[in-house]
């Protein structure tokens, strides 16, 4: 394990830019910034190509994240305090039936879906009730 | 050995089988039921969508195998049924529990075993050491080729990278099945990204490979050792898969097809010239036209042809979502819909309308006094996601995938690309 590359387990989802920076160091990642009227965006980028999104509201918090590449995202990095609530939902998803399907969380307070095959992986997670006015979960990409 | 050990190290970039034990656990017998019938020949191995191999439980829309392993250059061999073939992965992975084989090796670098992880979609994942086996399938063999014997560790715990919060399928209930068949377009599990003649010598976050004996430490493996699609390995005939299943419509209690190896090296794998050919994008994916929408990676809603899925998964909030699995679909009466199956970029310009229905999952399952396995009709949603064609969309199609770096057929588009 590459623990000591790791950052204090900021939030990242619901958390703020600090954590978006600890995000980065953990996936040795480069970092790009585009502001938008609605959100901040913030780009991380790893050298095996793997991306997240991470989506900043106008008070500096992380509403969604978003993900694509070769690998599934360090979850407890980009989920935060909210990985808890993603792994119950694996949970539940795999208790519902045996087979393989695309994962859809669906809760009040986080959704998390995620799709794709081995070496390309896409998913997307937000907080609902964080969704700066105008922003619809199809921009979450 | 110590000294060939070393050199290997220095050279940095190889492991040696030979040096530890697989990690496997008491070896039990080969789990008997669903599974795939028949070892096939030449070059056609038989599948079939039969439930799979767990007593009790129908494995929905999965098609199943047996793959034979043997003790490298021996025929020392064991035939094990129940695998799922999947062209949405790469490499074959087994059960520990169920490989009585006893001669099996691990990858090894000094007293540290190299094991390998995979992460599906789903949030579960597969966590087992790399070893080394000769597989057989059909009348094909792909020798000392590195294969994932899963099981979890005694002596140390898994990485939290690998398990990355998310689901455990080390056993056959939690799996649906004794292995999995990794044939889709890629030859190797991770490729580049993962080989320390390309990365510097810095796995990837998270790293499909660990070195591990007290605890363990994320690796760097060259393309050559890691997991591989058994087909790319083949000498002949290697070149990518054809799967053919029978037209269903609607449901069946078994639906028997073949796997074909190879694509333009047999009488029985020529490309049809009236086949669609779709070059793949940098992701493998392609373009999917439905209701006025277009899912591709360039706008993040990359679609997909998948034999593992289950289903086929795509978005449309119109259409109800059963209430006890909300996994699948269950309209109120079946839907005849329609998609456009074209390029992410045009390569060979081919487009191909897709037909096809989708009925209430419930009635499905509870019809045929719930021992159907095969379902023609079966899917769900994939909310922000794009198209995820899977197991359903292979019936009365022969769907060709052809691997990444292979020779393919003149006239074709160099690979990967999917055809039917």
């Amino acid at each position: 394990m590459t623990l000591g590359l790791c950052l204090p387990a900021f939030a990242a989802l619901g958390g703020d830019l600090s954590s978006v920076q600890a995000d980065q160091t953990h996936m040795k990642a480069s970092l790009k910034t585009t502001t938008g009227q609605a959100y901040t965006l913030q780009e991380i980028k790893t050298p095996s190509g793997a991306i997240v999104h991470e989506f900043l509201s106008a008070d500096g918090r992380v509403f969604a994240v978003a993900w694509h590449g070769p690998s599934m995202p360090p979850m407890q990095q980009i989920l935060g305090s909210y990985v808890q609530q993603y792994s119950a939902g694996v949970q539940a998803h795999h208790a519902a039936h045996v087979g393989r399907s695309p994962l859809n969380i669906q809760q009040p307070g986080l959704v998390v879906q995620s799709s794709g095959h081995a070496r390309g992986y896409f998913g997307r997670a937000y907080i609902p009730g964080m969704l700066p006015p105008g922003v619809t979960p199809d921009q979450i990409r | 050995m110590r000294k060939l050990l070393s050199l290997v190290i220095v050279a940095g970039l190889g492991f040696l089988a030979g040096c530890g034990g697989s990690g496997s656990s008491t070896p039990v017998g080969v789990p008997t039921g669903g599974g795939g019938g028949g070892t096939g020949s030449g070059n056609t191995l038989p599948i079939a969508v039969d439930g799979g191999p767990v007593t009790g439980v129908i494995y929905p829309d999965g098609a199943f195998t047996s793959v034979t392993l043997c003790n490298p250059g021996t025929a020392t061999c064991q035939t094990i049924d129940g695998i799922l073939v999947d062209t949405g992965s790469f490499g074959l992975r087994i059960l520990s529990s169920a490989i009585t084989l006893t001669g099996l090796q691990a990858l090894t670098s000094g007293s540290s075993t190299l094991f390998n992880c995979i992460n599906f979609v789903d949030g579960s994942f597969l966590w087992g050491t790399a070893a080394v086996a000769d597989v057989e399938m059909a009348g094909e063999k792909a020798s000392s080729e590195t294969v994932q014997v899963i099981a979890d560790p005694t002596t140390f715990t898994i990485p939290t990278e690998c398990s990355n919060n998310g689901i455990d399928e080390d056993n056959q209930a939690g799996l649906g099945a004794n292995g999995i068949l990794g044939i889709g377009p890629e030859p190797v599990d991770c490729g580049e990204a993962c080989d320390p003649r390309f990365n510097g010598g810095v796995p990837p976050v998270p790293s499909p490979y660990y070195l591990c004996s007290t605890s363990c430490t994320a690796t760097s493996v060259s393309i050559s050792q890691q997991v591989q699609n058994p087909v790319a390995l083949f000498p002949v005939d290697n070149n990518g898969t054809i799967v053919e299943l029978p037209t269903l419509s609607g449901a069946a209690a078994t639906e028997s097809g073949s796997l074909i190896f190879g694509i333009g090296t047999q009488t029985n794998n020529q490309v049809p010239a009236t086949a669609a050919i779709f070059a793949l994008d940098s992701e493998d994916t392609f373009s999917v036209t439905y209701k006025g929408m277009t899912y591709n990676s360039n706008n993040g809603t990359p679609s997909f042809i998948d034999l593992g899925s289950n289903g086929l998964f795509f978005p449309d909030a119109t259409i109800t979502v059963c209430t006890d699995v909300t996994d699948f679909f269950c309209p109120s009466s079946l839907l005849s819909l329609s998609a456009l199956n074209s390029e992410t970029s045009a390569v060979t310009g081919d487009t191909s309308t897709v037909d096809f229905s989708i009925d209430n999952a419930d009635n499905l399952f509870a019809a045929g006094n719930g021992a159907d396995a095969a379902f023609s009709t079966l899917g769900g949603p994939n909310v922000g996601g794009g198209f995820d064609y899977g197991l359903p969309f292979f019936y009365g199609r022969n769907v060709f995938t052809s691997i990444d770096g292979a020779t393919v057929p003149s006239g074709t588009p160099p690979a990967p690309w999917w055809a039917y």
